[in-house]
Order: structure tokens, then sequence, then C-alpha cells
């Protein structure tokens, strides 16, 4: 690290070099995906995709998982995390998590493949019942959820008063806007999922202060249980780098004589925890470098 | 402002709209009132009209029109009981064939089925109920079967998503979510029903109807009764299509198509 060469005095260097380098450890794996292909009819449209996300153990505190996704439009990010919540099934390989109704074997928490439901999704779209208004939607994902029903009540409107929703929490779909739908969307799979919520494009449509909120849930989540796991994508790459602890670039690979190939995969994966990036809680510019280095691999693909 | 009237797409205020209404309005009946001037002419006069009105009234048209409304409401309710049931099901790949097949039988002919009915029913005022529900159910069966297909799968996939079972996935999405959508298929199907209705009731003259009037009438070729018949019918009809229309708008707040 370049923290040496520079003419700092000794404090200041000491008190870096503490920051910078957050103690963690990784135990059991949260999530497994094999050799992942997807086509739709002839066209192939993500294909080769492995990587293996483990769960993040830090000293002293709760430490969830935040992965991101990031590439160019049409690569394939949408159709991934459609195979990621198990809505769509692979045409080859798999997609593996913990399977937790059972018990550990070996040492080892035997693993499952995805099936619908086990992740929680909020789509691109912000789609959500149209017969529903906020309040009740909110009622339907929690629904399943043993707290009595006046405790749900109070639950629910605690997160709309923080979501800025409370306004509107008698409207329907229709009468909201795109900002508001999709703060609706992510709050109805805050209630419903379990351990694992996948995000896609969960900033865009957003202000300010929107954003905040979102990012302020994104480390509720994270620090409320270490097995919680948010993927996100994102085309504010910035942002991904600020956010998540481990960030995949997908996109189209060269093929040998420089032309693209036309089949989404990952090209490149920057485990943020091991560069001393993550949890840092601002942007540095180490951040601004990993960024720039994300962008010019995202323009030649 | 004429200018305006005649640009496309144009936003006018609403006493305009009214007052185009009102000048067209105006326009046919007076071409009525003077084509029907001369002596040799196709349509009858108000006057002849009104008179129709009158007599049709004293042969109590009332007590006809209330019987019509019973048997179209009659045929209406079972009707939608058995498409609904049978769309409803149609996502289940088993059931799916029954409700494709009953869409496609729309192109039966109307005599055909009242050859069998008629072995089948012995009571004409059942025969006449159960040709209207099949006939009715046809066209519901075809256009809810429409409204499925055209409920994105991003709905769906949002169901799922919040750990939906599949029949859960139905009753929410399909079900409770396009209730509205089935009310809308009830009253487009409706006019099509409307005007079948009276085709059907002069199959029986006894258990009365707007039919059983229109082919008195026709007998006695008085075109005043028949053009007065005919207002009375396409008047009720566009009340039943408003009162569904403003049925669905107040009961679903969210349904603005
Ligand atoms: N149902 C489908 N049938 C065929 N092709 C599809 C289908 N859905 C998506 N595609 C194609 O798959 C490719 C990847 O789409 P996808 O939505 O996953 O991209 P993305 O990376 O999410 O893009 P964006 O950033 O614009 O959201 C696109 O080229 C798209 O045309
Ligand atoms: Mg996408």
């Amino acid at each position: 690290m370049d923290i040496t060469d520079s003419a700092q005095g000794p404090f200041p260097l000491f008190y870096i070099l503490i920051k910078m380098t957050i103690a963690y450890e990784q135990k059991d794996t949260i999530l497994h995906v094999e050799s992942l292909s997807i086509a739709y009819g002839d066209k192939v449209i993500i294909s080769d995709i492995s990587f293996t996300e483990k769960d993040t153990i830090r000293k002293d505190k709760v430490q969830g998982q935040t992965i991101a996704f990031v590439g160019r439009s049409g690569r394939g990010k949408s159709t991934l995390f459609k195979a990621l919540t198990g809505l769509e099934q692979p045409t080859t390989g798999v997609v593996l998590i913990p399977d937790f109704s059972q018990s550990i074997t070996n040492g080892n928490q035997p693993a499952k493949k995805v099936r619908e439901g086990d992740v929680g999704f909020v789509n691109q779209k912000y789609t959500l019942f149209r017969h529903k208004t906020i309040y009740q939607a909110l009622q339907f994902s929690l629904r399943n959820s043993s707290i009595s029903a006046s405790e749900k009540q109070e639950k629910i409107m605690k997160y709309l008063a923080d979501w800025g929703l409370e306004q509107c929490k008698n409207q329907y779909p229709n009468e909201l806007s795109g900002g508001q739908k999709q703060r609706t969307a992510i709050l109805e799979q805050l209630l419903n999922s379990n351990y694992y919520m996948v995000l896609d494009e969960p900033f865009s449509g957003l202000d300010v202060g929107n954003i905040l909120n979102v990012k302020e849930s994104f480390r509720l989540v994270n620090e409320s249980h270490e097995l919680n796991t948010i993927i996100f994508s994102t085309h504010d790459i910035e942002l991904a780098v600020e956010l998540a602890d481990s960030v995949y670039v997908v996109g189209y690979p060269k093929n040998n004589n420089g032309t693209l190939n036309r089949t989404g995969t990952i090209l490149k994966h920057f485990d943020l925890k091991e560069m001393g990036l993550a949890w840092q809680g601002e942007f540095t510019d180490k951040h601004l470098d990993v960024a720039k280095e994300i962008k010019s691999i995202m323009l030649d693909s | 402002m004429i200018k305006k009237w005649l640009r496309p797409f144009e936003e006018i205020a609403g006493n305009q709209r009214y007052m185009i209404t009102g000048i067209w309005i105006i326009l046919v009946i007076g071409y009525w009132v003077i084509s029907s001037l001369g002596t040799k002419h196709l349509f009858p006069t108000p006057v002849q009209v009104a008179g129709g009105l009158r007599s049709l009234y004293n042969e109590g048209l009332v007590v006809h029109i209330v019987s019509s409304l019973l048997l179209c409401f009659k045929a209406a309710f079972i009707s939608i009981i058995i498409s609904l049931l049978i769309v409803y099901l149609s996502p289940i790949p088993l059931l799916k064939p029954i409700a494709l097949f009953f869409s496609k039988l729309r192109f039966l002919p109307l005599t055909g089925i009242t050859f069998y009915l008629s072995i089948l029913v012995s009571n004409a005022r059942q025969m006449q109920v159960w040709v209207l529900v099949i006939f009715m159910s046809l066209y519901f069966i075809t256009s809810l079967l429409a409204v499925l297909k055209d409920i994105p799968e991003e709905e769906i996939d949002h169901a799922r998503s919040l750990k939906c079972s599949r029949w859960e996935v139905l009753w929410e999405v399909v079900i409770k979510g396009r209730l509205d959508y089935a009310l809308d298929v009830l009253r487009q199907n409706l006019a099509i029903i409307w005007m079948m209705l009276v085709t059907v009731e002069s199959i029986l003259v006894a258990a009365g109807g707007l039919g059983v009037l229109i082919k008195n009438s026709d007998k006695f070729a008085n075109h005043g009764r028949i053009v007065a018949l005919q207002i009375v019918i396409l008047l009720i009809g566009l009340l039943l299509d408003w009162i569904l229309q403003t049925l669905r708008k107040g009961l679903f707040r969210y349904s603005t198509f």
C-alpha cells in the first residue's frame, strides 16, 4: 500500500492503517453459482457464469453481504437475477443456497437449489399488486409472519413513516409516482424475505433523499443478521463500489479476433473486502480508482 | 373556435363538447323530420313513432321490458359463473384445452345449437335461457382468456417472489387482481347478448319480452312501432352499459381503463 510511502506523520499513518484494514473472516458458502447459462429458444443470453459468495464474519459486528452487479444495458443482469431468484429455470448449471431446514452435517450446512420464493426480488419495473394499496400490500407481505396483528400494524406504520410513504398508504399503484412504487416494492420484500434479497436497479428514478433511504435500509438489513445478503444491479458505478463488498462486472467477452461474443458473462470480480475498501462508509480516492477500472472494462464489453 | 374543433387531438372545454353533441343530435332529428315530410318516405315520422310508443305502452311495454331484463340477467348470471370457472382454471395445463375448445365453438351457428337444445330441454323458457347461456359463455370465455393472456409475466413473478404458492398467484393476480376486467368483459359482451335476446325471445311468443313485441309489430308492418321499439331497446342497452361501467369505476378505484 502506498500509504507507507507518503510523507505523513506517524499518528495519521497509524490511524489510516487501522481504518483501511477491517479484519474479517469468511465462513460458510451462502451462494454458489456454477456454469449457469440461460437461453431463450436458440438465443443464449448469458453463459459460463460461476461464482461463490461466503458468509462474512466481522469481529464485534454483525455484517451481512452486499453484492453488486454492473454492466452495460442488455448484457443480461436482469436475466441472471431471474435465475438467482428461482423465477427462471437455468438452461444449464445450478444456483445453490444453504438449506437451513436441514441440520448441519460434517460441519457443513446442506445446500439446495434455489426455488421461487426463497429469494426476494424487486424487479426493474417495480411491479406491485394492482389491486392492493400500499398498506394492503405490506400487510400481504407479512401474512405468514407470526407476530400479532397490532404488531404488524405498528411495524408497517413505522416503515411507512421512515420511507416517506405515510401520506399515500391508501393509494393504489396507479396513483403512485415511480419512486413511491419502487420504495413500496422494496419494503414488500424487506418484510417478506428471509436472508436474501435481489434488487434490479433499486436506485434508478429515486431522488437524493430516496437514495439515502435505500442506502440506509441496505445498512439496516446488513446489520440485522450476518446471513442477510443483498444483491443489486445499478448503472451508478460509484454507488456500487461504495455500497458493495463484492462487485461483479457483467458484459460481453472478446473473441480471439477482437470482436464481441454477444453472450453475457462475468468479466471481472472485485472483492472489495480483500482490497480493504469495503464498509468504509465513505467514498475515497481508492474507490474512485476501482470505479474507473470498472468503467473501462464495461466500455470494452 | 371552429378551427379548433377540426384540429386532430385538440383538447376542448367540456361545455364545447356538449355543444358539439347537441349540434349532432339536432342535425339527426332535423334530418329525420325533413326526410319524413314527403308522402313517400323510408322512416316513419316522429308523430308515428310517438303513436307507436303509446300503443306499445298500452300493450304492456313495461312488463315486456322486465321480462326481457329478467331473461338477460338470469342467462348472464349462469353464464358468467360457468365462464369464470372454466377460464380461472385454464392456467392449469391439464384443463387449458377445455377453455380453448369452448372459445373456438363460438363459430358454431345458432341454429345448430337450438336444434340440439330442443332435444335436451322441453320447456321453451328454459330453452331461451340456455341458448343465451351457451352463446354468452362462448364470448365470455374468449374475452376472459384474452384478459388472462395480457397479464404481464412480471406480475406473476412479483407474486411468486413474495412466497405465493401457485394457487395463491392464481387467486391474487388472476382472480382478485382482474375482477374489474371480468366486469368489463361482461359489459362488452352484454351488447351482443342484448341483441341476440330479441331473436331468442321470438322463439317462444308466450313467454313475452321485447322480442315478441318486435315480432308482432313486424307482422303488421307497423313502422312507427318498430322504430319506437328499437329506440327503447337501444336506450335500455345503453343504460345497462352505463350501469356496469359506473359500477366498475365505483367498485375498483384502480380500474382506470
Ligand atoms: N424473454 C426474452 N426472450 C428473448 N430475449 C430476451 C428475453 N428477455 C431478455 N432478452 C434479451 O436478453 C438480453 C439481456 O436482457 P436483460 O434484461 O437481462 O439485460 P440487462 O443487463 O438487465 O439490461 P438493462 O441494464 O438495460 O436492464 C437482451 O438482449 C434482451 O433482448
Ligand atoms: Mg435489467
